[in-house]
């Protein structure tokens, strides 16, 4: 992954992980690793951990903790109503963006 | 301790305070520096280098509690989960360090110059009267 795609996916990052999340809920580490396999593998996960602390405070997911066999337990996110009603909003920027880009590329031809 | 004088205590617990900050958030950063210290040496290392990073640069007022916590939660469980320390940080460390940061209240200096660089500018784009100099 270049350069380029990192500085792209900072401005979306929190729409993919609550997208992740309204599959199913997750732990940090199961983010990570499933961002990883799609091939995003320059995320650090202090990055990933720092966005799920933010959510967090913002409300837009429930947490709870699971103990593990290992160490404290693990904090399981999953997405509430108003997480569901953002990721609502981050889909409708994110379908115009992508629509006005288009445009931009057609019209660059 | 006794039920009754629960208020004589906290008044003179205010007052303790008052002259050595919050009792509770010593006890929590204690807590924090041991779990700290506890880390294997790598993550000690990485994790000491973040705290003097946010501290030095005034990213932060150092006193929220919930923010050394939060450090220690990351690096137990990575040091757990054995993730390489360049997994956790990746490429650019300040990138992470400075997101993770910006979710706690700022540092003094940094918000007062932030503050004071918007009513600057609410001036300049004659908004606001001009004379006013809110810098809290």
């Amino acid at each position: 992954m270049g350069k380029l795609v990192t500085e792209m996916l900072k401005g979306t990052l929190e729409g993919i992980v609550l997208a992740i999340l309204s599959g199913r809920p997750a732990y940090g580490y199961e983010i990570t690793a499933w961002l990883r396999d799609q091939g995003f593998s320059d995320i650090a996960e202090g990055t990933i951990y720092a966005l799920l602390v933010r959510i967090e405070q913002r409300g837009l997911v429930d947490v709870e903790k699971v103990p593990s066999e290992k160490g404290p337990p693990r904090k399981v996110y999953s997405l509430n109503a108003q997480g569901r009603e953002y990721l609502e909003e981050f889909w409708t920027t994110w379908s115009f963006l992508a629509g006005r880009l288009e445009q931009l590329r057609e019209g660059g031809k | 301790m006794a039920a009754e004088p629960n208020e004589p205590k906290n008044r003179y617990r205010r007052y303790l305070e008052v002259v050595t900050g919050s009792l509770e958030d010593k006890r929590r950063y204690r807590r924090y520096k041991t779990r700290i210290s506890q880390l294997p040496p790598d993550y000690r290392t990485a994790a000491e280098a973040m705290e003097r990073y946010l501290l030095h640069l005034g990213l932060t007022d150092g006193a929220d509690m919930t923010m050394y916590e939060d450090l220690a939660d990351l690096f137990e469980r990575s040091a757990i989960d054995e993730t390489p320390i360049r997994d956790l940080f990746g490429e650019d460390p300040v990138e992470f360090v400075e997101a993770f940061v910006a979710n706690y209240p700022a540092g003094q200096w940094r918000n007062r110059e932030r503050n004071r660089l918007t009513s600057a500018i609410k001036r300049a784009a004659g908004e606001e009267p001009a004379g006013e100099d809110r810098t809290e």
